[in-house]
């Protein structure tokens, strides 16, 4: 009985069924499933496979988003029935596009992927100053800031607010991670941001790493 | 054999032994052609991969005999960028009779046709001027760059606003609004540069950087110049391996655009009238170089053996094997240039 709704469950993220993803979810915890066990073997599953499937030009972003959408229902229904303490842990990550520049393709895919995989992201837009990606962590209660950048050009401005976290004294506070067509793991590590993200996919396992560290 | 010094995708230096370059070369081939669903790098092309890498030379050439042509994109703003005081027309000839450019291109600073759109009356006296003084065939180029026509930079509502929201019809709507602009204002700098001041083509840089919907207003854009100038060369260069679905259902002439690799790219441009095909295929940072060069040689070959049209392929700064670095490596654009162009059969960089 427990496979096939693993099944139903990876359907349902797949096909973006919100509706399909909400029944799944009650109906698995009034089988008495684990909740837990629901969300790694199925709901879990079907993200990873979006995931994959995005990563590759199979599944596309109006698709991305309705996935993220049946994920976040489904979440939200089982972190309900899962004590407190026991509770999955998702992070909130506050993303934005820096100041200078309004490219915000590759962060709106980013901040879709973030949602179906569970985190809770304010995404604070594109051209965003230094100070309001820190104004905005500190009124959502963030556990990372991420930064994206298209232009050689505006990428000084990741290592603007690495400074300016470390002047406010925040900078341990929250973890960083850095992106877009420029950046690199060198520039991370010379900007000293905690992780680079080469893509939507790759910044998932990142945020994930960051986490848990 | 001692270890064999390379360079990771960021242009950082790398010491690797013969077999791990040929561990990465055969994964990041076999990658590359599950995702395009097509055929890997046979044994010997591996193999030739793995002698470049061996091979101490610091620059490396094609053999003779398989020498190809030289096109550049954004020619113009190439050497001004360099800090030196110098005009377009004489960025032109300095590529054309210095540097051995086979076919040049004028472009405006700007590099988006709606920003050129405003300076098209600047830009034709310009290459009136160029013709005269140049024997190379003249583009005039820019990028499409979908992403002007909406909100902050344009007209319509910004999809990328709309989709987090779940508003996805909205969004596609928006996408098709922006396409509509974008093959008017294209439409309008092709003529203009070519029916009244003389340019041989355009070039449609950087091609769906902003997705499926930009792909498509380039087409679109093609079909309507080729019609309208049948013999106007037309060069279209890509931004990506496979075309992001940002919209996701748009279509050209029945076939869906999101999702396509290069070798389905290449068709339908052939179909929109496009006469050089340039497909661009990313580089991964994190990665070393003979993995991302075997990559970018699975796509482009497959691509290349499905042309019809002569295919140019991208090569420069976080394309087609080259780190993602200001100022190319000679020793790293030196092998890719030269195993493009020999495994792929190129007809030019």
């Amino acid at each position: 009985m427990s496979e096939k709704i693993f099944k139903e469950a990876i359907e349902a993220i797949l096909k973006g069924d919100t509706d399909k993803a909400t029944d799944v979810a009650k109906r698995g915890l009034d089988e008495g499933l684990n909740p837990i066990e629901l969300m790694d073997k199925g709901f879990i599953q079907g993200i990873n496979q979006v995931g994959d499937l995005f990563e590759t030009g199979r599944l596309f972003l109006p698709q991305l988003v309705y996935s993220a959408m049946a994920m976040e229902k489904a979440t939200e229904i089982i972190n309900a029935a899962i004590p407190e303490e026991k509770a999955l842990v998702t992070g909130k990550v506050v993303v934005g596009t820096v100041e200078g520049d309004v490219h915000d393709i590759g962060k709106t895919i980013v901040v879709s992927l973030f949602k179906a995989n569970g985190f809770e992201v304010l995404d604070i837009g594109r051209d965003v100053p230094v100070e309001r990606f820190i104004d905005q962590a500190e009124k959502f209660g963030a556990h990372i800031i991420g930064s994206s950048t298209l232009l050689t050009t505006t990428m000084a401005m990741q290592k603007q607010l690495e400074q300016e976290l470390k002047k406010a004294g925040l900078r341990e506070k929250y973890k960083t991670i850095v992106g877009g067509a420029p950046v690199t793991q060198r520039w991370a590590d010379r900007i000293g941001a905690d992780a680079y993200a080469q893509d939507a996919g790759d910044g998932v396992k990142k945020v994930k790493l960051l986490l848990t560290a | 054999m001692g270890k064999i010094l390379t360079r990771m995708g960021d242009g950082s230096r790398v010491e690797m032994t013969a077999a791990e370059i040929q561990q990465d070369l055969e994964a990041a081939a076999q990658d590359a052609a599950e995702r395009a669903n097509v055929p890997s790098l046979t044994d010997d092309e591996i193999k030739y991969l793995l002698d470049l890498y061996k091979c101490k030379d610091r620059v490396v050439g094609v053999e003779e005999g398989k020498e190809c042509c030289l096109t550049y994109d954004n020619m113009t703003s190439k050497i001004k960028r360099a800090h030196i005081p110098i005009s377009k027309i004489q960025q032109l000839l300095l590529f054309e009779r210095g540097l051995g450019a086979d076919t040049l291109e004028l472009a405006h600073i700007d590099y988006s046709f709606k920003q050129c759109k405003h300076v098209v009356q600047y830009e034709k006296p310009n290459m009136e001027q160029a013709v005269l003084q140049t024997i190379a065939p003249i583009f005039y180029g820019s990028m499409p760059n979908l992403g002007l026509y909406s909100v902050p930079d344009g007209p319509v509502a910004n999809p990328g606003d709309m989709l987090p929201l779940g508003k996805i019809e909205e969004s596609k709507e928006a996408f098709e609004q922006m396409a509509e602009y974008a093959i008017k204002d294209m439409v309008y700098v092709g003529s203009e540069l070519y029916e009244k001041a003389g340019a041989d083509g355009i070039n449609f840089d950087t091609t769906a950087a902003a997705g499926d919907a930009e792909f498509y207003a380039a087409l679109k854009a093609a079909e309507i110049l080729h019609d309208k100038y049948p013999d106007m060369g037309i060069e279209m260069g890509m931004s990506g391996e496979f075309i992001l679905g940002l919209h996701s259902e748009i279509e050209y002439n029945g076939v869906r655009l999101a999702g396509l690799y290069p070798q389905d790219q290449v068709k339908l441009a052939e179909q929109a009238g496009v006469t050089i095909f340039g497909p661009a295929i990313n580089i991964g940072t994190n990665e070393s170089l003979p993995w991302n060069l075997a990559r970018s040689i699975v796509f482009t070959k497959a691509c290349s053996e499905a042309a019809e049209i002569p295919i140019h392929a991208n090569l420069g700064m976080g394309v087609g094997g080259v780190p993602l670095t200001l100022t190319p490596p000679l020793d790293a654009l030196s092998r890719a240039s030269k195993a493009h162009v020999e495994l792929c059969r190129l007809d030019g960089l």
